[in-house]
């Protein structure tokens, strides 16, 4: 860890001017749960460490037909909510079913949206080649051991997953997210945090430098009650994903009037499979339908030496999680 | 530079408990001749006699003086930023109870709980904790050397062997009954499943939560 | 207070809990890195980024520059200042030869090339990453079919190492009705226990003492004696507890001989505490293994034919090896053996130890290839063990001193519900979760080993023991007290025990699963002398008879003492008499096993296991094990209860979690820290039964104990494999057995 200034803001404006206060690169701290961890591997390197803890909205507003989530709120708190868990259970399972009780404890939903990639050759400075942790010196992981990598929405240039859970939630219930920035807050489309690595791993979101994420907003629908995130590991619990499939259906009848599909563990940024839900649209709510669409939302993989069995079990996820929210009782 | 100077290590813990017997730490006293470097002693739980000599020469980089509570009590500690608050607690205020078992939040030995909450202390800057409650293992028993009925349900019901997880396990494991997600043994699992056991003493960890839990809420 | 029991089974000590347990969940045991010591300087290693070639440059300006920075110790500046380290297998204690920072040269990932100290951990840390090197790089072979790797016969690398046969193999083929002929797989594993690989050292004058987690503080001792040029006595290691071992810290690494050499330096002590990725090449690890497993029978079933082969990856200096057919040639009736093993050296760290070495890895295709069998002749699986069980191992006739192997698949089977189980594949099934049933034997050899304690009986009926044993977890603190209470006749209570230093009398290394068999026996006979001196009769066997109050009075009376010490020595059967002299320089003499010329000694048990495999996705999951175990003399059944648990859920570990992934371009391990090397969370465990077999054996040791500390984990990975085969009708020869290798 290098050194750095410790600094502990007092409201989001302060910690925004701080962040792009003359020359020195910034990092905001709030549970620390990525930002300690790659300072410690020597792979982030802030110059100024501004605190964000104990500032920032910590509240979850939801109305009849908005969610507000604070950027703020902590994980655990958010997936505890009784409301919630009913009325948006993708939402809450994302959460949950994410990390440990400490680091759910400690994460925020601003900070967890953010966090990086598990890809052992970005963690690792002894490894040289990565161009996401220094741009041009190529991707180790193409040859290397890719079990864990990204099939969908990679490059010549990297491969690696964003790890998450909870944007797979955000990404398809349509959030927006809340940022401050130096002229103000502005909104963007969930979707249009996260970029793709193209020739640039390196840049992951469209956050300029300082900008603070401060909540994300989102329509709520009464059909959403019928979703889950379905989260498929080795392990029962703690782990990344494999797979991982956020769905929502709107049934009527037999039919699917609307959906929603996100999948998790198998792409370079949270993944909408909007071709996918399309397929959906009007259909039966049937295996033969979920299937198609499993297979839609895969057709566009790339699978590498050790990951070659994601689009298999990511099709098998997305079946799996139709069926079961088809099946749920609301 | 200040020189680093803890204001309250030099007393003995409160909730310091004797060891009930069992294993000699005098013999560690006795064995002296040897070595001037083994002066202490390991009578109490956590807090060591003469942390001013344990702690490190403090160094000239951006460092800061703060005050940390700890078990109920306040420590005044110059720290350099860098230092997280498992190191704080372990190589500036002796608590050796709290652990290292990754450094990286990967495996739970370094649990404690701050403002009641359980937390990784390896991924949590010392400074960050400032104005917050830090609870250790070392904070959990009565100062009359009684058990938290999770220490004593984790004797009981053999929850650990090499014991090095254990003082994080008992953390999560008080942190889940207190929350109230101690209800069923599917439930306590899933709580747990932060805090690594490489000795796989799982099943008998869930049943001491759950007879600990029995017994808190009798 | 009892002396021995309430006895819950025949032959089985009293459940105690622990004695040391207040001290480990009051935080309060002390590890080797909680010791404090005056000022220390923290040390960080820097470790090499390529596994093969040399270093070319070090640039330390920017390390240097790094504020509290002391000294950074490289190749150029200590080379020639450690000696060259003896290996363990050759009669020495290291468990590498390779020795870091005595030359450029690079022999795998990971190697150390540089120790940076610094006045504080942050700063340490920093100068570590600010360290520059450069290297030449060479091609370096990964494992198993790397170019650049070589190939040798064990036989040829390992002065000990026969390859067991008996019969002539081919026409026990030719006659064989049923054939298995299968290749398997094991992958590379690492112990990690949750404790890190951390050594504090701290010079005063021309002593030093070493704080070190270690399985063998007389072995660390001698051996970092010999590194440093200086007499063992002038060095103390002090172990009382350690965080989880498993045959990580059995034999003496590099890092301990550079650490008190840079103490030395510094003139003040150093303390070091290793990361986790660390240790995945500092230390040592279980070695990737290939088998060739062939084995015949006729129509009844009865074996004709069995050929193993086995291979093992090591480093290119070292011959470390297994040999896990000692035990798989001899496990059933078979007139007709073959086995062969070969090492292939790569650019790897040495391997070592770990948790039941030789029995995981080789076990692992017999008692799968059994149940391939097992089917092929439309037999039971447990039935097929039963019609090939004996009491005389085939390959020199020795009898076998004990063995419960049926009696514990009885029991087990029983408890799981064996009889319920449909024996197609893929027949049982809850909703959309494939369910199969499969089960395993399991053994692990009987060693002990040479052994000294020192006993002290006060007149009051305290009691203290003191012997360099090892608390690992195991339990040894309370299973050594219990002897000793019930020998002396005194409560637990009052024993008061001294471990973990090398400045007692010395025990052997905790490797093996001999503790409780040798410290016990060298325990009880120091006991026995006390017994003497006061005028009472030595406790025969286990019968221990009552010592009390008033009759301990009056021997200390009649003697007119206060106190009564003995010290003793133990050499058990197998060992020559200067086994006491060699376990005092370091060197443990295990004796048992396969390895007696008259006779030869395992524990047996029966591992079944319920796996459910999700039909989509594939998801493996256990929530079920059961074991039955028979091990002799069970001291602490609470105690053996949680070591035989905490092995079940290794072996499912093992099965279906645990592989140190290589990226084989470069040698170099990918996966190296907690959150990437799966181990078991809490959620990842239901139910795991463990049942204590009641078994007499008199002839292992005078107490009739048999190690069990190994004995868990050896046939889990067969068994669950076998139960993904029962589930899914798909064979898994390559562990770990993960979703992707069931997904269509």
């Amino acid at each position: 860890m290098r050194p750095f200034a410790y600094e502990r803001a007092d409201s989001p404006e302060t910690a925004r001017a701080a962040a792009g206060a003359g020359g020195a690169t910034s990092s905001f701290l709030a549970g620390g749960t990525t930002l300690i961890d790659l300072m410690k591997l020597d792979v982030m390197r802030p110059q100024r460490v501004i605190d964000i803890n104990g500032i920032g909205e910590t509240q979850i507003d939801l109305a009849d037909d908005r969610l507000r989530l604070g950027a703020s709120v902590r994980m655990t708190d958010a997936e505890r909510h009784a409301d919630l868990r009913r009325r948006l259970p993708m939402l809450t399972q994302s959460l949950a079913l994410a990390a440990s009780t400490q680091i759910r404890n400690m994460a925020t939903l601003g900070g967890n949206v953010l966090q990086r990639t598990r890809c052992p050759y970005f963690r690792d400075v002894s490894w040289s080649a990565c161009n996401k942790r220094a741009p041009g010196s190529g991707c180790a992981a193409l040859d290397g051991f890719n079990r864990q990598h990204a099939v969908l929405g990679t490059s010549e240039a990297c491969i690696a997953t964003y790890p998450g859970d909870f944007a797979q939630a955000l990404i398809a219930l349509d959030a927006t997210v809340e940022i401050l920035g130096r002229a103000g807050r502005r909104q963007i489309p969930f979707s249009e945090l996260h970029v793709q690595p193209g020739q640039t791993p390196d840049v992951e979101t469209t956050l300029a430098p300082g900008e603070l994420i401060l909540g994300f907003a989102m329509p709520v629908e009464p059909w959403f009650s019928r979703s889950l995130y379905l989260k498929i590991r080795d392990r029962q619990s703690y782990e990344f994903a494999l797979a991982s499939a956020a769905v929502a259906l709107d049934l009527a009848g037999g039919a699917i009037r609307q959906a929603r599909i996100a999948l998790g563990g198998v792409a370079t940024v949270p993944w909408r499979a909007r071709e996918a839900e399309q397929a959906l649209i009007g259909r039966a709510a049937d295996e033969a339908t979920f299937q198609l669409a499993a297979d839609i939302a895969f057709s566009e993989a790339r699978p590498l030496r050790h990951n070659a069995f994601k689009p298999a079990l990511g099709r098998q996820t997305v079946v799996r999680a139709l069926l079961q929210a088809a099946a749920m009782e609301t | 530079m200040v020189r680093h100077q803890p204001q309250e290590s030099k007393k003995r813990s409160d909730a310091a408990p004797r060891s009930g017997g069992g294993f000699d730490r005098r013999h560690f006293l006795a064995g002296t001749a040897t070595s001037a470097l083994l002066p202490l002693a390991f009578e109490a739980a956590g807090v060591r006699a003469a942390a001013a000599d344990i702690s490190p020469t403090p160094t000239e980089v951006p460092g800061r003086s703060l005050e940390l509570l700890v078990n109920g009590r306040s420590h005044r500690l110059t720290l350099d930023h860098r230092t997280t608050l498992l190191d704080a607690l372990r190589e500036h205020l002796g608590l050796m109870g709290v652990k290292k078992g990754c450094d990286h939040g990967q495996c739970g030995a370094c649990t404690v709980h701050l403002d009641g909450r359980s937390t990784l202390s390896c991924l949590t800057l010392a400074a960050v904790a400032v104005g917050r409650e830090v609870t250790t293992i070392e904070g959990l028993a009565q100062a009359d050397g009684t058990l938290h009925p999770v220490q004593q349900a984790f004797i009981d019901h053999d929850a650990f062997q090499c014991g090095y997880c254990t003082p994080g396990q008992i953390m999560s494991a008080v942190a889940c009954i207190e929350g109230g997600h101690a209800d069923r043994d599917a439930e306590i699992r899933e709580y747990m499943s932060g805090n690594l056991c490489r000795c796989a003493a799982y099943p008998n960890i869930v049943a001491a939560v759950r007879a600990a839990k029995s017994q808190l809420r009798s | 207070m009892a002396i021995v029991g309430p006895v819950q089974k025949q032959n089985m000590g009293r459940a105690q809990s622990r004695i040391d347990g207040r001290a480990k969940v009051t935080g309060a045991a002390p590890y080797a890195s909680d010791f404090p010591v005056g000022r220390p300087a923290y040390a960080y290693l820097v470790t090499s980024a390529i596994a093969r070639g040399r270093i070319e440059a070090i640039d330390l300006a920017a390390a240097r520059e790094v504020l509290g920075v002391v000294d950074i110790m490289t190749y150029e500046t200590v080379r020639g200042q450690v000696k060259k380290p003896s290996f363990f297998a050759a009669g020495g204690h290291a468990g590498t030869t390779i020795r870091p920072l005595d030359g450029p040269d690079i022999f795998h990932d990971g190697q150390i090339v540089a120790v940076v100290l610094a006045d504080s951990y942050e700063a340490a840390r920093e100068a570590a990453y600010k360290v520059k090197v450069s290297y030449q790089a060479a091609p370096a072979a990964a494992t198993f079919d790397s170019p650049g790797a070589t190939t040798e016969d064990a036989a040829d690398a390992s002065k000990g190492h026969e390859d067991p046969a008996v019969g002539d193999v081919a026409a026990g083929f030719a006659a064989a009705d049923k054939i298995v002929d299968e290749e398997y797989r094991t992958p590379t594993q690492h112990h990690n226990p949750i404790e890190l690989f951390t050594t504090t050292c701290a010079w005063s004058g021309d002593k030093l003492t070493i704080y070190e987690p270690s399985q063998f503080v007389y072995g660390l001792k001698n051996g970092v004696a010999e590194q440093l040029g200086i007499p063992p006595d002038r060095i103390r290691v002090i172990s009382p507890f350690v965080g989880g071992a498993f045959g990580s810290k059995a034999s003496v690494t590099p890092r301990t001989a550079l650490i008190a050499l840079a103490a030395r330096r510094l003139g003040r002590p150093v303390k070091l505490v290793a990361t986790r990725d660390q240790g995945f090449t500092i230390a040592t690890y279980r070695a990737e293994t290939r088998h060739r497993l062939r084995l015949g029978a006729d129509a009844d079933g009865r074996f004709t034919a069995l050929s193993h082969e086995g291979w093992e990856v090591t480093s290119r200096p070292d011959p470390y090896l297994v040999g896990g057919t000692d035990t798989t040639a001899r496990l059933y009736a078979c007139p007709n053996v073959y086995t062969k093993v070969r090492l292939v050296h790569a650019d790897r760290n040495t391997p070592g130890f770990m948790r039941s070495p030789p029995e995981v890895p080789y076990l692992f295709p017999l008692e799968c290839a059994i149940d391939e069998l097992a089917v092929k002749l439309e037999i039971d699986p447990i039935e097929l063990r039963r019609r090939n069980d004996t009491m005389t191992e085939p390959i020199k006739g020795l009898p076998y001193t004990s063995r419960s192997l049926m009696t514990c698949f009885d029991q087990a089977a029983e408890n799981f519900g064996w009889s319920r189980r449909s024996p197609q594949p893929a027949s049982m099934r809850d909703g959309d979760w494939l369910i199969g049933w499969g089960c395993a034997s399991t053994c692990y050899p009987t060693a002990v080993a040479p052994a000294t304690a020192r006993v002290t009986l006060w007149r009051d009926g305290r009691v203290k023991v003191e012997t360099a044993a090892h608390e690992l977890g195991t339990g040894a603190y309370t299973a050594l007290a219990e002897i000793a209470a019930a020998r002396l006749g005194v409560d637990i209570g009052q024993v008061t025990m001294a471990l973990g230093d090398s400045d007692l009398p010395p025990a052997p290394v905790a490797g093996g699963s001999n503790t409780t068999a040798s410290v016990c026996s060298v325990i009880a006979k120091a006991c026995d002398a006390i017994r003497a001196r006061l005028g009472l009769d030595a406790v025969m066997g286990n019968a221990a008879q009552p010592l009390d109050p008033p009759a301990r009075a009056a021997a200390f009376e009649r003697l007119g003492v206060g106190v009564v010490e003995e010290y003793a020595e133990f050499v058990p059967h197998g060992v020559k008499p200067d086994g006491i002299d060699k376990l005092y320089a370091g060197i443990p003499r295990l004796a048992g096993g396969s390895s007696l010329k008259d006779r030869i000694q395992y524990a047996f048990g029966a591992e079944f296991v319920e796996v459910r495999i999700h039909a989509r996705t594939r998801e493996i999951r256990v929530p079920r094990a059961v074991g039955a175990f028979a091990a002799g003399h069970i001291v602490n059944p609470m105690a053996a209860h949680s070591q035989l648990m905490g092995g079940l859920i290794w072996g499912i570990s093992s099965a279906l979690h645990e592989a140190t992934e290589m990226d084989l371009g470069t040698a170099r391990y990918i996966n190296d820290n907690l959150a990437d090397y799966l181990v078991p969370v809490n959620a990842d465990v239901e139910e795991v039964a463990v049942i204590l077999v009641p078994e007499r054996d008199n002839q292992v040791n005078p107490l009739g104990i048999k190690g069990l500390g190994e004995l868990g984990n050896v046939g889990t990975n067969a068994a669950v494999a076998n139960a993904v085969y029962h589930a899914t009708g798909r064979r898994i020869r390559d562990l770990p057995i993960r979703l992707e290798k069931l997904l269509a």
